[in-house]
């Protein structure tokens, strides 16, 4: 690979109470690439996110992220990615606006309302919706808002956990041209998914993992999207 | 390390939440309205000794204007004794209405007077006081136990947990931030009216930096309590609502079961004299002795008071018609057989408020509320003064009389104006302990 | 049919309760204090009872064993009184620690009770005690509110609730279940308490008071569980149902029943004792000194008396004029502290009223008052216990005056100051001592207390139809 790596997993393996989740990972992304990883349900897809975003310790092997050994450089790592964990409710008293200044506070961020603005309506957010409270929003309108918090954080990692739950047909596709443009612009893209026609869309690489283990690859060659089909059956354990 | 612009947006953030608003109305009315009852309670105790006073010394002078002789003197004169409240005695009641903290005694045997009661309604001693120590005692840590409980398990519940974590700069500066944001405006709201109030009634400064301290202490240890317990490992995966029962469950073994434990053990353990045994012993030895010979009575009081054994004879020309010489002698001798158990009776009161010191140890709120009686000396050791105070003066008393009786019984209304005046702590005078 | 359905939603409850910890830890701990809070009562009020029964007989044997002596010096060696501790105390003793005990009973003056049982506890039992009509009022409660605060809510966060619901099951069905569930749960923590009012009826208490004693426990018990379920099925949050459910435990247990104490004592201050014994003294002065025959209040008797028996000179009165005197002034003095006394007794009972009338704010002060009234702990029992001993003082006290008045001699009487052989012979025979009576004090009969605490009921009887609209309302807005 021609490419510096921005995320690697050397050997990773993570065991919890006699129980191995991770088991000898490896695989390299990176920059400017979207990588999918794809899993069924206790796959170990959550701990793998975990892990680089140094929410967890491996056991033994090394998660690194921009060339930093996560475990290690925690801080500086989490400096410099942006997370959009699953199904997260941001807080129901604030507005999604207020929402946004107060995560880019926290991280110590100071973007002006206009830039702010601008991050929404790249992600399609209604602007008569920006300033009501955020109970009131519809699941795709959460998603969205913390999808701009991602965005303005204007890190050149981004995790991202089931990105596309909730959204309906044309917000995915919104959502997909959104990263497209992203790793286009030089941003790296871990996303976790179970959305097998999304990450064929957007990704240049899928991996399945399942108990643990990497089962297969699939690579994008040229602009043309990975077959749907064909991850799809693989997924599914379909004898060829 | 946390900025200025942390701790400013917390509490923006904090302060977005309009449970915080009203809990911390909540608090300053209840924490206003606790010391105002009790300063309205300590004004009315204040002016009562004033008049009491007043009357005491008209009643007296009335009296003494009629007596023939030094006996009957002794015999129809009251003497009021108090306890006046403590400039800080309105933030805790304490023992105050389950003590006496005033008597009117005279110079009959002591024994027979000084356990009665005119304590207040039962009925409302029975309910307890809303006063300023059970708001900070027994109120205040269930609010801290509201405000935090669901810190950090509030976000886990949401999945924001991870997400401020990961996105924040420095993540211990949020919590630590968050917690103070509302402990801060806590401790204010509740201590600001006793300021206010501890300045209007005269107190000095350093007692009331001193209960503020203990609030503070109080406020402390309890927000340890409650966040210790919402950061265990063990109990990471929790619902807030299962931590702040957990949180609950502490503050009732602390404030219910562990005082009323220990109240139980201790009354077990510690011997305490029949408060009935005193009075009939004393009652039998003053009544006993109207038929026992003279010289019985003489002989138990000359042994403590061998100043006046030279003066012992009755002389009916000389003294009044009636014996009073050996009347008050006798009256000494029932305080003197009873005195046993009443030390014992006393010394077991203090030695159960001792051990009770040691309990306190393991409960924050009675720790708290002993803190806030002892500064406000509505104590038990305070009470026990008053008491002795008493003695104290009736020893005064006794001691003025017996000069009359026994030395000079040539009667003069003028030398009434020697007759001892109480004032509260003369227990702290009596260094003339040793003279009778 | 509405009911097969409730008991499977009530059973299930019960098996969500058994299966997590929490549940199951409270109800264990909650059965566990009430028991042993019945057996610590239960001792302590055996012990009090045994020793003031002892102590009283003592007191009469000791006055009644008194050698021949001045009629005078038995009025002045006095009687103490020790009241014991009613049956039904042993679940709620009320202002009896707070309360003396005893009362010494002598002549000219009206003491008051001595020795109460709180001078000794050290300040550990000021907020609490762990009698079981404490339990039962103030933490059985919080109990309830542990175990049920998530009944209804918990359905709603699993995404349950909209699957019963649209299964046919109707809104009253769900909540019925879930109410008679934790109606079940707080009846463990009443078991213990009827268990003892059980026994205590078998005893000495009339079953009709036992009864409604029970059924007040019964209704306040069946009163949180309404709230709490209600509560749970308004707030869509468990964790908002708990808040709400906490404020209002510490609102009506711990709040509001201080509050109304405070309230009554500024609202309705009493004089205290020794301002009345002023009071009383300057009326006593105007009445004469008893111990003085000569003096000039006396006159108008002493002419009377010489008048009926057509004598010239107390001398020859067939009747002994000191204990004329000393009878007649007994009796006015009697009256005049009986004023004062009754007076007191008035504020005491004004503020005690105010502050039961919290009870409209609080069905704790409400329960309450009920379960002091009808156990003979309250206020009103100790003034009948101060009035029963002041009447056996005047009963002795005018008994021994009486045999003044007919068995001494005047002129043996007048020289007793004489000489020690002097003071012998002005003596009356040991046997006259015999007139002491029996002091049994009981509470006051079952129909007075009953309607004392009527008004308490009323004030139950409006908790329940407020709690009852409240559960209405509750099931009115359950959406799923």
């Amino acid at each position: 690979m021609q490419t510096k790596t921005v995320i690697g997993a050397s050997a990773l393996t993570v065991r919890l109470d006699n129980r191995t989740i991770l088991d000898n990972l490896n695989f390299e992304v990176g920059k400017g690439e979207v990588f999918a990883l794809l899993g069924g349900n206790g796959a170990g897809k959550s701990t793998t996110l975990k892990t680089f975003l140094g929410l967890m310790k491996p056991t033994s092997g090394i998660a690194s992220v921009l060339g930093k050994n996560v475990a290690l450089h925690t801080n500086d790592v989490q400096q410099s990615v942006a997370y959009l964990p699953e199904s997260v409710t941001l807080y129901g008293h604030l507005s999604g606006f207020e929402n946004i200044r107060y995560f880019l506070s926290v991280a110590g961020l100071n973007k002006s309302d206009n830039e702010i603005s601008v991050a929404l309506r790249k992600v399609a957010l209604q602007e008569n919706a920006w300033n009501n409270a955020l109970s009131n929003y519809s699941k795709g309108m959460r998603q969205k808002t913390a999808i701009a918090l991602a965005l303005l954080r204007n890190a050149p990692v981004l995790f991202l956990d089931e990105p596309t739950s909730g959204l309906d047909p044309a917000a995915i596709d919104e959502f997909n041209a959104l990263v497209s443009e992203l790793a286009a612009n030089g941003a790296t893209i871990f996303m976790v998914t179970h959305d097998v026609y999304c990450a064929c869309q957007v990704a240049h690489r899928i991996v399945l993992l399942s108990n643990g283990k990497l089962t297969g690859s699939f690579e994008r060659i040229g602009d043309t999207p990975i077959d749907t089909e064909a991850v799809h059956a693989v997924f599914a354990g379909r004898k060829a | 390390m946390m900025r200025f612009t942390d701790l400013k947006r917390e509490a923006g953030f904090v302060f977005g939440h309009r449970q915080i608003k009203l809990t911390l109305l909540v608090v300053f009315l209840l924490s206003v309205v606790s010391l105002w009852t009790g300063f309205a309670e300590m004004q009315e105790q204040q002016a009562t000794v004033e008049q009491l006073l007043e009357k005491d010394q008209a009643e007296r002078d009335s009296a003494l204007a009629h007596q023939p002789n030094y006996g009957s003197a002794a015999y129809y004169t009251f003497h009021l004794t108090y306890s006046p409240p403590s400039p800080l005695a309105f933030t805790a009641v304490g023992e105050r209405d389950v003590f006496p903290w005033k008597h009117r005694i005279r110079m009959l045997a002591l024994e027979g007077q000084i356990y009665e009661t005119d304590a207040d309604n039962p009925e409302l001693a029975f309910l307890g006081r809303f006063d300023f120590a059970f708001v900070t005692s027994v109120l205040l840590p269930l609010f801290i136990i509201l405000l935090l409980y669901d810190l950090k398990a509030k976000e886990r519940e949401a999945r924001r947990f991870d997400l401020l974590n990961v996105t924040a700069r420095n993540a211990h500066a949020i919590w630590t931030a968050r917690v103070i944001v509302t402990l801060v405006p806590l401790a204010l709201v509740t201590l600001a009216p006793l300021v206010v109030f501890g300045l209007i009634n005269g107190a000095s400064l350093l007692s009331i930096l001193t209960v503020c301290a203990i609030v503070i202490g109080n406020i402390a240890i309890w927000s340890a309590i409650v966040l210790a317990i919402g950061a265990a490992k063990r109990f990471a995966s929790f619902s807030a609502t299962h931590l702040a029962s957990i949180m609950l469950g502490a503050w009732l073994v602390t404030t219910v079961i562990v005082p009323v434990t220990a109240h139980t053990v201790i009354n077990a353990v510690v011997e305490t004299p029949e408060g009935g045994d005193i009075v009939l012993t004393q009652r039998e030895a003053v009544n006993s002795a109207w038929d026992k010979p003279v010289e019985d009575t003489w002989r138990a009081f000359i042994a403590t008071h061998p100043q006046w054994a030279d003066y012992t004879i009755f002389d009916p020309e000389r003294d009044s018609s009636f014996n009073w010489k050996w009347y008050y002698a006798f009256q000494q001798v029932g305080d003197q057989t009873a005195s046993e158990l009443s030390k014992g009776y006393q010394a077991a009161t203090l030695q159960k408020d001792t051990i009770a010191s040691y309990v306190a140890l393991l409960s924050p709120s009675l720790l708290t509320q002993r803190l806030l009686s002892s500064a406000a000396d509505t104590n038990v050791s305070a009470m026990v003064g008053y008491e002795n105070d008493v003695r104290a003066f009736h020893k005064a008393l006794r001691k003025f009389y017996y000069y009359h009786l026994f030395k000079d019984p040539e009667f003069s209304q003028e030398s009434f104006e020697a007759l001892p005046q109480f004032t509260p702590n003369m227990r702290t005078l009596g260094e003339s302990n040793k003279e009778n | 049919m509405i009911f097969s359905v409730a008991k499977t939603i009530c059973a299930d409850q019960w098996r969500y309760w058994l299966r997590t910890k929490v549940a199951a830890t409270v109800l264990l701990l909650g059965a566990i204090l009430t028991l042993a809070a019945l057996i610590v009562n239960a001792f302590h009020v055996e012990e009090a009872a045994h020793a003031r029964e002892h102590l009283q007989t003592e007191a009469e044997e000791r006055f009644k064993a008194q050698p021949d002596k001045h009629p005078h010096r038995m009025v002045h060696y006095g009687h103490y009184v020790f009241r014991a501790p009613t049956p039904l105390s042993v679940i709620e003793p009320g202002v009896d620690t707070y309360t003396g005990n005893a009362i010494f009973l002598e002549g000219h003056r009206q003491n008051s009770a001595m020795f109460a049982q709180q001078r000794q506890s050290a300040g550990l039992t000021r907020f609490s005690s762990l009698t079981p009509s404490f339990l039962a009022l103030a933490l059985a409660p919080l109990f309830i509110i542990l175990i049920g605060y998530g009944s209804v809510s918990r359905e709603r966060e699993a995404g349950t609730l909209t699957l019963l619901l649209s299964q046919g099951t109707t809104r009253w069905q769900l909540i019925l279940g879930k109410l008679l569930a934790l109606i079940a749960a707080s009846g463990l923590f009443l078991l213990p308490l009827l268990l003892a009012c059980l026994y205590v009826a078998f005893s000495s208490e009339s079953p009709l008071v036992v009864l409604l004693f029970c059924l007040s426990y019964a209704v306040y018990f069946l009163l949180w569980a309404t709230v709490v379920t209600a509560c749970s099925a308004l707030f869509e949050k468990s964790s908002v149902s708990f808040t709400v459910l906490i404020v209002i435990w510490m609102s009506a247990c711990v709040l509001i029943p201080r509050l109304g104490s405070s309230v009554a004592t500024n609202a309705a201050p009493s004089m205290g004792k020794l301002e009345a014994d002023f009071k009383v003294e300057e009326k006593l002065r105007s009445l004469g000194d008893g111990h003085d025959v000569n003096d000039p209040a006396f006159k108008k008797l002493k002419e009377d008396l010489l008048a009926k028996y057509n004598v010239d000179s107390v001398d020859d009165l067939p009747v002994n004029f000191r204990g004329v005197v000393a009878q007649y002034s007994e009796g006015r003095q009697a009256k005049v502290l009986n004023e004062f006394a009754e007076n007191r007794m008035g504020e005491e009972l004004e503020q005690a009223h105010i502050a039961r009338q919290f009870g409209w704010l609080s069905p704790t002060v409400a329960v309450r008052a009920i379960s002091t009234i009808l156990a003979g702990t309250s206020l009103e029992t100790h003034h009948r216990f101060l009035r029963e001993a002041e009447a056996l003082r005047l009963e002795f006290v005018q008994g021994l005056n009486k045999v003044h008045v007919e068995k001494l001699d005047y002129k043996l009487d007048m020289d007793r100051n004489a000489s020690e052989e002097a003071a012998d012979k002005a003596v009356v025979g040991a046997d006259n001592w015999a007139l002491l009576s029996e002091f049994n004090f009981n509470p006051e009969a079952a129909n007075t207390r009953i309607s004392n605490a009527l008004i308490y009921f009323l004030q139950l009887i409006v908790w329940v139809c407020i709690t009852v609209l409240f559960l209405k309302a509750a099931v009115r807005r359950l959406n799923p």
